[in-house]
């Protein structure tokens, strides 16, 4: 055996890992093609019931940042900015604005792809073995329905 | 320091260590002068005295300034070379000579550009940039980044050409190439340059040149592009059109209308082309504000703009670079595969979206701050849309269809190491040029202490509590209101296909009136042609039927009818003389 440092075992007798072992399994992609750090990143984002979490959490705060601002006595340079929640309603009114303005904009301006001619492929300095055609594009996994 | 290092411009030394780049086939070598001869160049740039002209030259009786540094072009030229620096570093994993090269030698002209002291240098790199920055786009190799290239050098080279004529009318007036303010558009040459100027700003109606040729560069070119090309025209407005009226109108128009385009478009790198014309838009309408704050906003935000939003192509290009493809309905997921990209892309989207603690917050602030002091609503509320549309399609759009959202089922590696770190560096800008000050110096401070005009820039306070907790109030709702459009499925659905912008005029309709005027004169042409080939013919054959040796006068009765003849004409002649004396 090439590895001939003593393997340690816990209190309940199991196998201890080691640091190096560790740190190998942060760099290491699972069989799914997932990342270990997207875990320990991201993983919350995978949580149940995530949408509803934002949707309360994003919009308590904003409600609570509004009422905090009718405690506050900005001094704006504009007497319409000072009015209590100015800038959360303009910013939300705006936003929604943009994005609702994207569905007659898209009927309106949306082409074909080559419309212009040949759209192309991608440039020539990409990644020589990224996953390619339709095949992997979308591979599919025990339990895929 | 040597004479000849304190004369040497850090522009130069980039466009020499270009063009030995290109012909360097080693490939580790060239790299390493890549990434080295930016580190030089800072270091050059530090250690030179500010406003004195460091090296000068009379060239046909034209006095003309290389190298000369102050407090504005201080900024723009420690951006860029902090740029080249991290584009070299993203470069690692390609092996391209010409690619290597020209991106060094368009950096440095840009830089040369901002480090010279009169018109015509800045024409020459004005030009420099233009000629070296086509490869970026010609490097990707497809047909459509083939057109869009010579698209781009035409436009590019106009720009270019408008300079120059306007810089001959200013010689002509006054006699002096020197860097100049123009107060008036009317002086003569002044709205040429202030056209060349603003085409390669982007300007409405000018900007189709930046989403045609930055989406269609290759992975590492659109990254390059990104920095300096524009940052180079926003310094040159700040150098010679400080307070035009003109400019605020023309920067608020910029912000708001890319906003639009970005909602809907497939292509995440032409979001964030249009994203790129948004940013500037804030600093050419603060140019046109006018004032030290306004300035100070508008290059505070110009170095902001050069981390970020590099960061952000980069993190488009590390995409790019592992699935093939920045198209959003394509995308989607991509956290499980590239955790460390997308935290720094998460870094970049915050960054510009200008939340507290990053650094557009504490430079677009300075901007929107001047143009409330000026007095003007109207502009501020546009600003104030356009900074709501930034965080829509830079802050949610990008990030959100790339790495989270429908899973495309794409699992790819990790970005190679070296684009990680040059991602992590410019991440780490964005993020310790937003700090608060809480060790003196460091932190919003650093930067605000490079800005020309430094006073006003450290009176300045950024962290107020009204300022914190407006910018909150408006990121937090217009966040709601994308959760609340997504969770009501009312967000338009991200679809394959080509937007059009106003480049279809001549994209279109200008090449199609082209084709036509073409089709029409391969008809007309051949039918002008046998009408006047019929028209001499028969003319030639009736002179040779009267006139040659078979002809008519050349027949029998020939005597008697040159006879006749001489008579007629001589008695013509006799009557013309005749008239004329009488």
């Amino acid at each position: 055996m090439s590895n001939d440092t003593p393997e340690t075992r816990d209190t309940t007798g199991r196998f201890l890992k080691r640091a190096a072992e560790k740190a190998h399994d942060l760099h290491t992609v699972s069989d799914e093609g997932v990342h270990p750090m997207a875990k320990l990143l991201f993983g919350w984002t995978e949580a149940k019931h995530i949408g509803a979490i934002m949707f309360w959490g994003i919009g308590l705060l904003g409600a609570f940042l509004i009422v905090l601002d009718l405690f506050v006595n900005r001094h704006d340079y504009f007497t319409f900015a000072n009015s209590t929640g100015f800038y959360g309603l303009y910013g939300f009114a705006a936003f929604s604005f943009v994005v609702l303005m994207g569905w007659p904009l898209g009927n309106l301006l949306r082409r074909g792809e080559n419309y212009y001619g040949d759209a192309g492929g991608p440039p020539a300095d990409v990644d020589p073995d990224r996953p390619q055609g339709p095949a992997d594009a979308h591979p599919t996994y025990e339990g895929d329905e | 320091m040597p004479a000849f290092l304190t004369a040497l411009n850090p522009g130069w030394l980039l466009i020499l260590a270009g063009i030995v780049a290109i012909f360097l086939p080693m490939r580790r070598i060239r790299q390493g002068i890549a990434i080295g001869a930016p580190l030089v160049g800072i270091a050059l740039l530090a250690l030179a005295d500010q406003n004195v002209n460091h090296l000068t030259a009379s060239v046909m009786g034209l006095d003309l300034v290389l190298y000369r540094v102050d407090g504005l072009s201080f900024v723009f030229g420690l951006a860029f070379l902090i740029a080249a620096l991290l584009n070299a570093i993203y470069a690692w994993h390609t092996d391209d000579r010409v690619q290597d090269g020209m991106a060094l030698a368009y950096g440095g002209a840009a830089i040369a550009a901002a480090f010279c002291g009169d018109l015509m240098t800045l024409f020459i790199f004005w030009e420099i940039t233009a000629v070296t920055s086509v490869f970026m786009v010609l490097g990707a190799g497809t047909r459509a980044s083939y057109f869009a290239s010579m698209r781009y050098l035409g436009v590019q080279i106009l720009s270019g050409v408008l300079l120059l004529a306007g810089i001959a009318y200013v010689y002509q007036d006054t006699g002096n190439i020197g860097l100049q303010v123009f107060d008036d558009l009317a002086a003569p040459g002044a709205l040429l340059i202030f056209i060349a100027f603003g085409i390669k700003a982007a300007f409405p109606f000018l900007h189709n040149w930046l989403q045609d040729s930055y989406p269609k560069a290759s992975v590492v070119g659109a990254v390059v592009l990104s920095a300096f090309t524009t940052k180079l025209a926003v310094y040159a407005f700040a150098r010679m059109f400080p307070g035009q009226d003109s400019l605020i109108w023309i920067g608020a128009v910029m912000t708001c209308f890319p906003v639009f385009f970005a909602v809907i478009e497939n292509d995440l790198r032409k979001v964030l082309a249009y994203s790129t014309n948004n940013q500037i838009g804030f600093m050419i309408c603060a140019i046109g504000v006018g004032t030290p704050l306004a300035l100070n906003g508008a290059v505070a935000h110009a170095f902001a703009d050069i981390m970020f939003k590099g960061l952000l192509f980069m993190s488009m290009g590390a995409v790019l670079y592992r699935t093939g493809t920045t198209k959003a309905s394509e995308l989607g997921g991509l956290y499980r595969s590239m955790p460390w990209t997308t935290i720094f892309c998460l870094v970049g989207a915050i960054s510009i979206s200008a939340m507290p603690l990053f650094s557009a917050f504490v430079t677009k602030s300075m901007i929107l701050s001047a143009v409330a002091h000026a007095g003007l609503p109207i502009i501020w509320l546009m600003l104030m849309f356009a900074s709501a549309g930034v965080l829509e399609h830079s802050g949610i759009k990008i990030p959100y269809f790339a790495f989270f959202g429908h899973d495309s089922g794409k699992r790819v590696k990790e970005a190679p190491f070296n684009m990680l770190l040059a991602m992590g560096m410019a991440a780490f800008i964005s993020i310790a040029i937003g700090l608060p000050a809480v060790i003196p110096g460091l932190g919003y401070e650093w930067l605000y202490n490079l800005l020309p005009y430094r006073e006003e820039a450290m009176n300045y306070q950024p962290f107020t509590f009204d300022h914190i907790l407006t910018q909150l109030q408006l990121l937090v709702l217009a966040t709601f209101a994308f959760v609340l459009l997504k969770r009501f499925g009312v967000y338009p659905p991200e679809k394959p296909g080509t937007i059009l912008d106003t480049d279809w005029l001549y994209r279109k309709v200008g090449f199609g009136m082209a084709q036509w005027a073409g089709t029409v004169w391969g008809k007309v042409g051949p039918a002008m042609t046998a009408v006047f080939f019929g028209i001499t013919g028969r003319a030639y054959d009736r002179i040779e039927a009267a006139f040659s040796p078979r002809g008519e006068l050349a027949r029998g009765g020939l005597t008697g009818a040159m006879a006749i003849w001489t008579a007629a004409l001589l008695g013509l002649v006799l009557l013309l003389a005749f008239i004329t004396v009488g």
